[in-house]
């Protein structure tokens, strides 16, 4: 009887194998290596498809919804002004998540292994950018961000010709946010506090730097994207600092040490995000709250339709997006007028991309540098009103 | 000329004392789930820190049903109360069915299969509810439910409602289990069972029956730490029992494990010890688990038994 049930399970495995040995094999469209991936050719076909990276779920999801109705926007419109059609291959990177960017790494690595993929828009997070570098290099593809701030991304040389964003980089934002605490706001003593991510980590300290040398005095503390209780590091905020400064990326742990500073008696400090907590969730923490976030021109008839058909809701985060899916689909169809592309053609596209300010959803002209930056990038400041941020400078 | 140091910070000191003991009752909660089921079955119960996590949903889903924070059918501090109430039914529920199906069969087996069994059902636990529930932040949104209110109690130092509330539920918890334990039958046949669980069920005990109620107390006192979470912190997630069982487990085993006062010891020193390496040490904030497992070593270093625990006398 035992060898019996010995044998029935050798035969299980055995036929599970061979299984998905064929299935291996059956498998359409695998690149058999990362090498050549970037130089072979692909039937353009009526239906080109495009990675998109973004935290569908995960503790940025609230964020990472909105890159995802942008980009599903651009295409819903694309689809039905054009006959080639575009198709996202969607993979969720659980931004925030408990397993760091292991889900970002994976949806890469699907995303390089699919040879139909001709390009990519995300992933969301700095640090993601980062960690899918190799899978999405090695597999030739170009990736464009609509919301990857760090400045080092396009600085190291380590992504030249590969990776683009539709977003301006901390070194733009925090010049931005430095000048606004002194000049406008003007706060002597800052707290930063950041959570320990490449992105905050960054923008931590180049605002910190700026700030110092204007004079302002400077704290600097810093938690885990993982810790939810705040109570012991906001008694260490001293009772006259002017604003407490957030480089972070999860709005809800923004809203709940806004809501822990004014449990402990430290309501009135000014609080500062960055363009990751441009969210509801942390508006609504009232009217001392302010944020910088990307240059979007809200008065664009995209961003009526966008609103009209996703219930009013602006969702401004997500306009970026909507930019980096144009930028990739227009290089695919330069790159596909022979009716045949290979990824490198796509990046060298990409380069080449030049969408005036008319087109472009920004308000202003969408070209980029040698290092993957746009030529022009500006940052905007908000301030909560009434729980909704409006834009002051 | 004699210099002075600078005065004490007395406010910094006091706001990390009652960040300690907030953290730390929640701390102590989880910890005397783990010293109970140590103290009858000798099992190391990896699977609780993860009851306390559903605990915190169950709460959360039972105030959607009352209506929500913004809206709720009844007044705040009602909805809590039926909060409590469900998430520790349904959490000890929880636990007794654990005990039956994934523990007791495997009683008589090696001690390392339990334990494995354990491991199990953590993992199944987790990923059950990263599934139904999603890896989203769920969030209980206090400040709406019951208004938070900071009391000012002396020069800078403040303290508040959910604070005081969440110190004092936890201590009178606790006051109640050791009542139960002292003072009742049922805690008299658990002294028993862990003292001898053969001779006790010589004595007509039924010993199945007193596992199931340890299994079952542990678990709610586990699901009120979930509840007082989402209610001081304002947020839960699907992964959150992991750390908290953990520091539950570090808490049980530097307070002496299978000690009930030992476990309400070791929680308070671990919130203390959490809260003021942030507030004081270099890198504290970033750190803190640091310090936390390095008391954990050094307790284990200077006094293995824990600070409440009886040394193990072994027949030579």
């Amino acid at each position: 009887m035992r060898k019996l049930l010995v044998a029935a399970v050798l035969a299980a495995v055995v036929a599970g194998l061979a299984t998905a040995a064929w299935g291996a094999a059956k498998a359409p469209k695998r690149v058999s290596s990362a090498s050549n991936a970037g130089s072979a050719l692909v039937k353009c076909g009526k239906t080109r498809l495009i990675g998109l990276m973004a935290p569908f779920t995960g503790p940025a999801a609230s964020i990472g919804v909105n890159q995802v109705h942008w980009a599903n926007f651009f295409k819903n419109r694309y689809n039905k002004t054009h006959k080639k059609k575009i198709k996202f291959v969607n993979e969720d990177t659980m931004l925030g998540a408990a397993n760091g960017t292991a889900e970002a790494v994976k949806g890469a690595q699907a995303l390089s292994s699919n040879r139909g993929v001709l390009g990519v828009v995300g992933p969301a997070g700095s640090n993601e950018v980062k960690a899918t570098t190799g899978a999405l290099k090695g597999a030739g593809l170009a990736w464009v961000s609509g919301s990857a701030t760090n400045t080092t991304l396009t600085t190291d040389g380590t992504r030249r010709g590969f990776f683009f964003r539709t977003v301006p980089p901390d070194s733009s934002q925090s010049k931005t946010v430095s000048g606004y605490m002194v000049n406008t706001l003007k706060v002597k003593r800052v707290y930063i506090v950041d959570d320990q991510e490449a992105y905050s980590i960054g923008l931590a300290d180049e605002v910190q730097a700026q700030l110092r040398a204007k004079g302002v005095s400077v704290s600097r503390d810093g938690v885990s994207q993982s810790q939810s209780d705040f109570s012991a590091i906001i008694n260490k905020i001293p009772r006259n600092t002017q604003l407490v400064y957030l480089p972070w990326q999860l709005p809800p742990k923004g809203k709940a040490f806004g809501q822990q500073m004014k449990t402990l008696g430290r309501g009135g400090i000014k609080l500062m995000g960055s363009d990751g907590l441009f969210d509801p969730l942390f508006s609504s923490l009232g009217n001392n709250v302010y944020d910088s976030f990307f240059p979007v021109n809200p008065s664009d008839a995209r961003v009526a339709a966008f609103k009209r058909s996703h219930g009013g809701n602006s969702e401004l985060f997500g306009a970026p997006s909507y930019v980096a899916a144009q930028v990739v689909t227009a290089a695919i169809d330069r790159a596909c007028k022979d009716g045949k592309a290979t990824r490198a053609e796509v990046r060298g596209q990409i380069k080449r991309t030049s969408i005036g300010v008319k087109a472009s959803l920004l308000g202003l002209p969408v070209k980029f540098d040698r290092g993957g930056d746009m030529v022009k990038r500006p940052f905007g400041i908000y301030h909560s009103v009434k729980g909704v941020f409006v834009r002051v400078a | 000329m004699r210099s002075f140091s600078p005065p004490v910070d007395w406010s910094l000191f006091f706001g990390e004392l009652v960040s300690g003991l907030t953290l730390g009752s929640i701390y102590a909660l989880i910890a005397l789930g783990y010293t109970m089921v140590y103290g009858i079955l000798k099992l190391l119960n990896f699977a609780h820190g993860d009851v306390y996590m559903v605990g915190a949903f169950v709460a959360f889903f039972v105030l959607q049903w009352l209506g929500g924070p913004l809206s709720p059918a009844v007044t705040g501090w009602l909805a809590i109360a039926i909060m409590f109430a469900v998430a520790m039914l349904a959490c000890g529920a929880l636990g007794v069915g654990i005990e039956r199906f994934a523990y007791r069969p495997l009683r008589n087996a090696p001690r390392i299969a339990p334990l494995i069994s354990a491991l199990g059902v953590s993992i199944f636990l987790q990923n059950s509810a990263l599934l139904l529930w999603g890896p989203q932040f769920r969030d209980y949104n206090t400040f709406d439910l019951i208004g938070v209110k900071s009391y000012n109690i002396g020069p800078n130092f403040f303290i508040s409602n959910v604070q005081i509330f969440t110190i004092a539920t936890s201590i009178a918890l606790m006051i109640v289990l050791a009542l139960l334990v002292a003072r009742t039958r049922a805690g008299k046949a658990m002294r028993a069972t862990s003292f001898d669980r053969e001779a006790a069920e010589m004595m007509g005990i039924s010993v199945d029956r007193v596992i199931s109620f340890t299994f079952f107390v542990g678990s709610a006192l586990a699901a009120a730490g979930g509840v007082m979470f989402g209610i001081v912190f304002g947020q839960i997630f699907s992964l959150m029992g992991f750390t908290a069982g953990l520091k539950g487990f570090t808490a049980a085993v530097v307070g002496g494990i299978g000690s009930i006062p030992g476990a309400m010891l070791g929680g308070f020193l671990i919130g203390l010890t959490e809260a003021f390496s942030t507030g004081y040490l270099p890198g504290g904030s970033t750190y803190a688990n640091l310090y936390v497992f390095a008391l954990l070593i050094g307790m284990f270093l200077i006094r293995p038994s824990g600070l409440l625990g009886s040394p193990v006398i072994k027949k030579v």
